[in-house]
Parts: structure tokens; sequence; C-alpha cells
């Protein structure tokens, strides 16, 4: 079977330039690419000291600046100890069901400054937005001072698969197991989101301090090792071991 | 090629097999286009719908400052997104697998800076990044990755024609003097091109 003729080409034309078509491409990359970066960046956090609890806060035990939430108040001449967690986060709930009571035990007996950093960033791994509301939720608790047995109550309560998340009848009945007493008030502090901003503002004011990750613990500023994570994942006087060794 | 001596149809023979080799490196080419785009257009995809997870991947690496790092979270799904697309349509093929080709050298320079430094993280290629347990790391995976990458980027600069390419139509070569292979199509060769 003969092959038909090939198409013959067009005449030679200039189609076209590359160069033209090049440049109006890469001018419309950078161009999405700035509108992105302006819509998207989160507002940027204050990072100044804020070693006590001023009242400006988002709720009662709230750092300013989104420094986190502190747990007792045990002045500055004890170890800082300053916890990054994700409640959505496997491995914080092991070191809170490990070492969890070790902290907020030390931390209201005044022998160390505890503080919480309530990150959400598995939100956006996870594709939900549980880590946001149950920092949200906490932060609802602390209002009627029950932020260290909420806290716990939901690490204990974490769903059997990481991301399954919570929905706010779970967060409101961790609320019922944690003591808080006005369930009304914690309610609608949980749906309108009272503390969101607070919560999105402690997961950028983690990045920007270089926090990329959780659980972390800090001491004095000073990150905890591999090895002493693990102690105090496994290991619950871990904590008193690490402070002695100090 | 071993066949030698004109014989009847020869010539129209030796023109399939010419036509079959370059349509074989055409369909690399595709490929090509399809792996190194198909790849940037995912990894930006999942980033883009998750900015703070984004720049918390660059921070990870521990390398720039965090300003730096917010830019290069938010702004760099976008380049590869738009890469991914240029690729995947074989648009500008060459100069898109370029700069492909030149953020796969960045990615294993970053990927094994990070190993070096003895961090514990996920490369942050597709939007999981942070840290992951010591045991967990693929650093020699995701290099070798981007490797592979690099080389369809390569390929594709040294020889951009690919089958199904917008470039093709868009960018149709005139016949250049000089060179009678487009004119020696439509007229049925009776001379054989040689072994050449």
């Amino acid at each position: 079977m003969p092959r038909p003729p090939a198409p013959v080409p067009p005449p030679p034309r200039s189609g076209p330039p590359v160069a033209l078509i090049g440049g109006v491409v890469a001018l419309a990359v950078v161009l999405v690419a700035v509108v992105v970066y302006v819509v998207l960046r989160p507002d940027p956090v204050g990072t100044g000291d804020n070693a006590s609890i001023t009242g400006s806060g988002s709720s009662p035990s709230a750092l300013r600046d989104a420094g986190g939430i502190r747990v007792g108040d045990a002045g500055d001449d004890v170890p800082a100890v300053h916890i990054y967690e994700d409640f959505q986060c496997p491995w914080c709930g092991l070191l809170e069901e490990v070492s969890g009571e070790a902290f907020t035990e030390a931390a209201l007996a005044g022998d160390i400054q505890l503080t919480y950093t309530l990150m959400s960033f598995l939100d956006g791994n996870l594709g939900n937005d549980s880590s946001l509301r149950a920092a949200n939720a906490a932060m609802c608790a602390d209002e009627q001072g029950a932020f260290v047995d909420y806290h716990a109550t939901v690490f204990a309560g974490q769903p059997p698969n990481e991301g399954d998340g919570w929905t706010d009848e779970q967060l409101t009945g961790f609320a019922e197991d944690a003591g808080v007493e006005d369930i009304e008030a914690f309610t609608a502090c949980v749906e309108a989101g009272t503390h969101n901003d607070y919560v999105t503002d402690m997961q950028t004011r983690s990045n920007q301090e270089g926090v990329s990750g959780s659980p972390r613990v800090f001491i004095d500023g000073e990150e905890l090792s591999n090895e002493q994570m693990q102690a105090l994942m496994s290991d619950p006087t871990a904590l008193t071991g690490i402070l002695a060794g100090r | 090629m071993t066949r030698s001596g004109p014989e009847p149809g020869a010539g129209r023979h030796e023109h399939g097999v010419a036509m079959t080799r370059g349509r074989w490196a055409d369909l690399l080419g595709l490929v090509c286009r399809l792996a190194l785009g198909g790849v940037l257009l995912v990894a930006g995809l999942l980033k883009v719908g998750d900015p703070t997870g984004s720049i918390q991947s660059v921070v990870a690496y521990r390398l720039f400052d965090y300003r730096v790092s917010e830019m290069i979270g938010l702004m760099l799904p976008v380049v590869e997104i738009a890469l991914g697309l240029l690729l995947i349509v074989g648009l500008l093929t060459r100069w898109s697998a370029a700069v492909g080709a030149v953020l796969m050298l960045v990615f294993i320079a970053g990927i094994a800076s990070a190993w070096a430094r003895g961090l514990s993280i996920d490369c942050g290629c597709f939007g999981t990044g942070g840290p992951v347990d010591p045991s967990d790391t693929a650093y020699l995976t995701e290099i070798l990755r981007d490797a592979a990458l690099f080389a369809a980027g390569a390929w594709l600069v040294v020889r951009p024609r690919s089958l199904l390419a917008v470039d093709t139509v868009l960018f149709r070569r005139p016949p250049a003097a000089g060179s009678a292979a487009p004119e020696s199509r439509h007229t049925a060769p009776s001379v054989p091109k040689g072994a050449s």
C-alpha cells in the first residue's frame, strides 16, 4: 500500500518569536508568584521577649506576641521549658502520655517555667482543621482555668488514625472530662474560633523561630537532643534527670 | 545500518528506519517531559494549598533566614506548577527543561547539605516536609530521583523535540537552507541516502 504523501509544510514564515513568548510567560509566572506571596504570606508576629503574662494575650495564660500558653508562673529563676507540639501529632501524644504530668507538676510546683506553643501545621499536612480547632478549644478551656487538664485530655483522646481529627462534639466532650464548668461558654468559644488568630500566630512564630516540627522541647533556649526526647517519651521520670543534668 | 546497495524500494525503507529512530527519540522526549513536568506539577500543587507547611519545609533545611524561607516556600510552588504545565504541554520545552534541570540541581544540593549536616528531615519535595525520625530519612532515594529528573531535563535541553508538543505546532521550523531532509520527504525518494 503506497504511503500517502506527507503533508507539505507551509511556506517559510517567521513564527512567533520564541524569545517574546518566553519572556511573556516568564513575566506572567513571576507576577503570579508575587501575587501568591503577597496574598498568602502570614502576618509576621513580633518576637519580642515575653517572659511573663501581661494579660494582653488572647486567653488568660497566653503570652504576648503568640509566645505560647504559660502553665503556672514560676518566674525567671527556674529553668524555662518550652514545648512545641501539635495536638494531632502522635509523637506529641506519646510525649504527653509519658512525661506530660511530669512537666505540668514541675511547673505548678514552681520548679520550671513551662510554656506550650500549640502548633497547627499538621492541618495542612493532613487536610483538616483539627489542630487549629483543638488549640483554640484549649485556649477556650484556659479562659476557665482548665488549660492543663484540657490539654492532657485532648492528647489522651487522639484518634487511633492520625488525620481523623475531632468533631466539635468531641472537643466539647473533652471539656466535660477536663472539668470545664461553663460548657455553654466553652462551646460558644469553640464555635466562634475566638482564639484562632492567636493559634495561627503561634504557628507563624514557630516557623519564624525555626521550629519546623513537633514535638520539640527547649530548656533555657536549648533544644533537647534526640536521645533526651526519646527518654522523655519512654520514661516518666526522665524530666527530673534531664533537669538535674543541667 | 547494515544494508548496502540499492534495491528496489530501498530508499523508502532506509527513510523509514531513519524516521523510526527519530520517532523513538521524540517519544523519549515526551517521556522526559511528562516525568519532569508531572513531578514538578504535583510537587507544586501539593505545596501551594499548604503555605504554612511549604514554608516550614524550607525552614527545616536551616539554610536561609526566615524571610527568605518564606519567599521560597510561597513562590517556589508557583514556579513548579508553571514549569510542570509548560513541560507537559511541550511549550518552550528547551527553556522550561533548562530551568527544571537547574531546580533539580539546587534540590540535590539542598538535600545533600541536609544529609551532610546530619539533619533528620523529609526533603519536603511534596509538601510533607519537616523533621522525621532519623531512621526514616531517605536522602539517597531523594537524590537519585532528582538526579534522574535532572537527566530528563538535560535530555530535553540537548534535544527539545518531542512527540505531542505545542512547540512543534507553534514554532514549526521552515525548511532551512542547506537541509535537504525535509524536502526529500515529499518526493518519493528514489535514490538511497547512503549508509551515512
